[in-house]
């Protein structure tokens, strides 16, 4: 196998480096990743990443919650200790459900946020203590970086800094 | 420009005549088989006489024969069947058990003859109330568009605008049905009954067809039977002028803000430039405020006041929401039926987004607002306001499951998700299952004060309905088809065109 | 984005670049506080100790401290809880809300909101907490069986909804918040420099230098940021995260505070059970929510710097905002009296006659101009956009909303079904102390905050500054 480099062009405009994305991919390129200090507008689209799935798992955990809620009031009122509270009776759980609904709401929003959350971070990597895996801190200031792997092979490497360079990169670096 | 199609207007005046029919059947049918008063009283006597001839005979073995079977058959079953062969009318279970004595037969089946003469009013009530609030919500969302500065909507504000074309239509029947209602043609509103609301009686009117009721004591004046107390310190607010006088002003108002925010947008198509913009804004603004109060007061007057014992702050609010949704639904569906149509050109799947996130919005704002007033009143549990739901939750739970899984469910399961909120096709389903939703809803709020226990949603309700969505969309597609479909000048339009999510 | 109208007003002025975004946010963090600010927090401070000697007191008495008696159960401590938490409820309601609605003047102020939110939620905490007298025994409310058996918490009682709600609302704006400053604390990070150090010769140099590493301000913020780096995919997954958890927070928000309504709500006295409390008490939140942003803004923009992003049409947005709610609200208060009357019911009634005519007549009265009459001078123009006109309207709000809570819960109970139990309320030291302390304590953790954190969502504000900066407007036009 012959060995990888990475070129990373910088640009200085968002604009630019989504039409330069645009550009670079036509030509059949595969560009690993951008760094950027905001998210760009449809980049994602741009570079042929798949629709994040972030927000199904939050309904699942949604649905979860709101299932450990009822099986919580089922077993603490009706099943283990039922009561007549105010009127109230806890015989059965849908008799009293008007009163059990507030907390199921809650349980389900803190089940959804705090799990896809969880999720987000794990996929991501983010912890505290990880530390920046950006080659240049410029891109959480003013800077896009775009990020391209290629087997080393000195015409497509030269194809492709061709390429950032007629598409408006202000600095092009190599990297074994 | 939209061209109103033959054929759509053929579906149209078809919807309108079987509503026609439906409302004419209602009333012949009403009229045909009823009874009055006086009838009905000797009617179930002789019933019961005979009854009681036939009876004796047979009574001791079906004694036996109950109470071996444990079966606690009311001692007034029997005569009820009889009256039901006999008038052709039905009575629940509960009626029967509630029965003490042949007088509350009496009454029972008077009822249930009021309730089938109310049934046609009732149906035409409901409907036009129904569509008069979408048209209003609908003038309510353009309005809502401008002062909130929307980019997104720009290029479609033609439909609200068309759909607040409605408004002096229905208006002009609800003004009908209220002036009816205070000859006494019908008893949507019970109040309007004047001997519910004094004190006292002169005594040799009473016999007579028109009883003089008076607050005054004096000499051959008797107390009032029907007097109710309740009824009779709210006519300060709840009196036939004051009340039409607040419905005329409330459709004017809403009239004029629906001409004015029309005209000043044909203005700006034109003659451009933003001065017609911030007239409507500023008119726009006014509105808002003016609506802000008056759909409040409009849903007393019109709904809340039905059931004239029972109040609940929230009311206004709550109605008003599910208006506001219906009106959401309508206005998506039209755009929707127009993009079918290869109108709408700057219309994409951006803009179906945002119906998609309206409609999911406020349905779960009117769910909440729904279990906010059933909540507190059921948790509190204080008799004079807890009536209002014992008799929906015993003889209408069906239709509050139905309205609740139309309005809460349906929209939460099917376009909670991005990509279906992006469909045509799924937000046009899911905009029709919540207009059927809040007609419920709108009916659950009618029938119980004014048909109570003897409702039906057959033939006249869902014709009258029919009749009613044939008449609306008439009445919009003919507004939205004499202007040109797209605004020239509107300031925003470019934010509507290049709209993406 | 891009396409924007032109009648827009910029909401960056100043001709910014990307690049000065970043300076100017990055200022107050690596610069040290001018007297102003100091000046501020060693009175906070003050406050907050003399509020922690009143909690402290109350602790260790018990809470006959307060002013309360037999009738007046309820007084101080729940209007000060449901006035925090109404303040707290504007933060997070208003940017996801806004988020949701896609309203770009949110960008520039939606930090300050979720920071007050959760300073406010903190304050909020404080007083059910030690109105519980026994502090220790807190976790009581906690869904676990107690030592005697397995008896279990009442999921009926409205108090304990309030122990779930509030507990949700905390700690997801904490996480809605957090999860946007990531990015922000990354910016920080990169521009901080690492450390470096000559090799150490003794032990204590040894000490001293892992000290100054981990403490340095490179070490603490690339910890606060996760280790962000800015990737394509993982701003993809933040995007659609924050639109979820906004997705999410809109309906907590509503219902966590109809759940402090239903305190209240679900019980049978008058004035406390009516239907529309719910939704009139969320109005209420965003109303005081927004005054008190207001308040806390107007100070900070001019302290820190940030006049070219917190503009005059944020202001006047805000101010807009205030006059809505502040109507609706408006509205509320009248359905209320109204509907009192309509019911014909003599106790209803009676309870806001005696509200609006009874002893406590003045506290009805300055809720009245303070939250109805005041925001309807918003109208004008010229006085929304006005700085000093609009900082003492939000101070009147703030104490109308206070007022308000005071009304509900003080008027309703103090002449309850029995004439010969009919009381007054009289705070005592005690009482007041701890209300000041909470200011304080507020106000101490948002100058820390204004001087620590970055005090907008620059990451986000970057994303408009093409189609709403002064300077990229003019060019197009």
């Amino acid at each position: 196998m012959s060995k990888e480099k990475v070129i990373y062009g910088l640009y200085d405009d968002d604009d630019i480096i989504l039409d330069a994305v645009k550009a670079i991919r036509e030509k059949g390129h595969h560009i690993d990743e951008v760094y950027s200090p905001f998210p760009i507008h449809g980049l994602d689209h741009a570079m042929g990443l798949k629709h994040s799935r972030i927000a199904i798992t939050s309904f699942i955990y949604g649905c979860i919650g709101a299932s450990c809620a009822l099986l919580m009031f089922w077993y603490m009122m009706i099943y283990d200790w039922p009561m007549i509270i105010g009127g109230k009776p806890n015989f059965t759980l849908n008799e009293n459900l008007p009163a059990f609904i507030p907390i199921t709401f809650e349980m389900t929003v803190f089940f959804a946020s705090h799990l896809m959350v969880i999720t987000f971070l794990i996929r991501c990597g983010l912890y505290p203590g990880s530390s920046s895996t950006s080659p240049d801190p410029r891109t959480t200031d003013d800077k896009f970086l775009m990020e391209i792997h290629v087997d080393e092979d000195a015409k497509k490497v030269k194809k492709i800094k061709d390429l950032m360079k007629k598409t408006g990169a202000i600095e092009i670096k190599e990297k074994e | 420009m939209y061209i109103f199609t033959k054929n759509t207007q053929i579906i149209c005046l078809s919807l309108i005549m079987i509503g026609l029919i439906a409302i004419g059947y209602g009333f012949y049918s009403a009229s045909k088989t009823h009874y009055s008063d006086d009838e009905i009283k000797e009617k179930v006597k002789s019933i019961s006489y005979n009854l009681a001839s036939t009876k004796n005979s047979q009574d001791i073995n079906k004694a036996k024969y109950d109470s071996h079977h444990g079966s606690k058959k009311h001692k007034f079953s029997d005569l009820f069947h009889a009256v039901e062969k006999e008038l052709h009318c039905h009575f629940s279970e509960e009626e029967i058990a509630s029965a003490e004595s042949i007088d509350d037969v009496i009454y029972i089946t008077k009822h249930y003859f009021h309730a089938k003469k109310q049934r046609p009013w009732s149906s035409l009530f409901a409907s036009n109330l129904f569509f008069l609030m979408i048209s209003l919500a609908g003038l309510v969302w353009l309005a809502v568009q401008y002062i909130s500065q929307s980019g997104w909507s720009a290029s479609l504000l033609r439909i609200p605008q068309a759909v607040s074309a409605f408004l002096p239509y229905g208006g002009i029947i609800m003004l009908f049905i209220i002036i009816t209602g205070a000859l006494h043609w019908h008893h949507t509103f019970h109040w309007m009954d004047s001997s519910l609301t004094y004190e006292y009686v002169v005594e040799e009117s009473m016999q007579t067809d028109h009883p003089i009721y008076t607050n005054e004591k004096g000499d051959g004046i008797i107390s009032n039977a029907n007097y109710d107390y309740i009824i009779a310190g709210k006519t300060a607010y709840l009196n036939i002028p004051f009340f039409i006088l607040r419905a005329i002003i409330y459709l004017l108002g809403w009239c004029l803000a629906a001409f004015l925010l029309r005209k000043f947008s044909l203005k700006e198509d034109l003659e451009g430039g933003v001065k017609w913009h911030n007239k409507m804004f500023t008119v726009s603004a006014i509105f808002i405020v003016f609506a802000a109060v008056t759909t409040s007061t409009a849903a007393w007057d019109w709904i809340m006041s039905i059931d004239t014992h029972w109040f609940s702050t929230l009311f206004g609010w709550y109605s008003f929401a599910s208006f506001f949704v219906s009106a959401c639904a309508v206005i998506a569906i039209i755009t929707i039926h127009l993009k079918y149509k290869g109108y709408l050109e700057n219309v994409n799947e951006n803009h179906m987004h945002d119906f998609g996130r309206y409609l999911l919005a406020f349905s779960i704002f009117w769910t909440y607002l729904w279990f906010a007033q059933y909540m507190l009143i059921w948790y509190a549990n204080i008799p004079e306001e807890v009536t209002y739901y014992q008799i929906r939750f015993e003889s209408y739970h069906i239709l509050i499951i139905i309205a609740l899984i139309l309005n809460f469910l349906n929209p939460m399961l099917l376009i909670q998700d991005r990509d279906a909120k992006r469909l045509k096709g799924q937000v046009l389903f899911v905009a029709i299952l919540i207009l059927i939703g809040h007609f419920i809803d709108v009916f659950v709020m009618v029938m119980p004060g004014t048909v109570g226990t003897h409702w039906h949603l057959g033939f006249v309700e869902i014709g009258t309905f029919l009749g009613y969505l044939g008449f609306f969309t008439f009445v919009v597609l003919r507004s939205l088809s004499s202007v040109p479909l797209d605004q020239k000048n509107h300031p925003m339009l470019i934010e509507s065109k290049h709209h993406h999510i | 984005m891009k396409h924007e109208s032109a009648i827009r007003e910029p909401l960056i002025i100043g001709n910014k670049s990307l690049h000065d975004i970043t300076e100017d946010i990055a200022k107050p963090i690596e610069t040290s506080a001018n007297k102003w600010w100091w000046s501020l927090f060693v009175v906070s401070v003050v406050a907050m100790l003399w509020g922690f000697g009143c909690i402290f007191y109350t602790i260790g008495t018990g809470i006959g401290v307060w002013g309360l008696n037999n009738t007046i159960g309820w007084a101080w401590d729940i209007t000060n809880f449901v006035w925090w938490v109404g303040i707290g409820h504007a933060g997070t309601l208003i940017s996801a809300v806004l988020l949701l609605f896609r309203q770009k003047w949110r960008l520039s102020i939606n930090r300050s909101y979720e920071a007050m939110t959760i300073f406010a939620v903190i304050q909020a905490a404080i007083f059910p907490g030690i109105h519980m007298g026994r502090i220790w025994v807190a976790y009581f409310v906690l869904p676990i069986p107690n030592q005697f058996g397995s008896l279990w918490v009442n999921f009926n009682s409205p108090l304990l909804w309030d122990v779930f709600a509030i507990s949700t609302y905390f700690t997801v704006s904490l996480v809605f918040w957090y999860m946007g400053l990531i990015p922000d604390f990354a910016m920080i990070r990169d521009r901080a420099v690492k450390p470096v150090f000559k090799k150490a010769q003794n032990f204590k140099e040894k000490i001293s230098n892992f000290i100054k590493e981990k403490t340095s301000r490179y070490n603490i913020y690339s910890i606060l940021s996760f280790g962000w780096s800015g990737r394509a995919k993982h701003w993809q997954r933040h995007e659609v995260m924050s639109l979820v958890l906004a997705g999410l927070a809109t309906p907590l928000v509503l219902s966590v505070h109809s759940i402090v309504s239903m305190d209240f709500a679900t019980s049978v006295i008058p004035g406390w059970h009516t239907t529309i409390f719910p939704p009139y008490f969320v109005a209420g939140a965003i109303f005081s929510g927004f005054a008190m942003v207001q308040t806390l803004l107007l100070v900070m923009r001019k302290v820190v710097n940030m006049e070219s992003y917190i503009t005059i049409q944020h202001i006047e947005m805000m101010n807009i905002i205030i006059m809505v709610t502040g109507s609706i609200v408006g509205i509320a208060y009248i359905t209320e009296l109204f509907i009192a009357w309509y019911s014909g019911v003599e106790y209803e009634q009676y309870a806001f006659l005696n509200r609006a005519t009874g002893p406590y007549w003045w506290a009805y009265w300055a809720m009245m101009t303070c939250n109805v009459i005041s925001p309807q001078l918003m109208w004008f123009k010229k006085l929304r956009t006005s700085i000093v006109f609009t900082f003492i309207l939000s101070i009147f709000v703030n104490i109308g909303m206070w007022f308000e809570r005071f009304v509900i819960i003080v008027t309703s109970l103090h002449r309850d079904f029995l004439p010969s139990s009919w009381s007054m309320f009289s705070p005592t030291f005690v009482d007041i102390g701890i209300f000041i302390g909470t200011m304080g304590f507020f106000m101490v953790l948002f100058l820390l905050y204004s001087r620590t954190f970055p005090v907008i969502a620059q990451a986000e504000l970057k994303t408009i500054l093409k189609s709403s900066g002064d300077n990229y407007k003019k060019k197009k036009k």
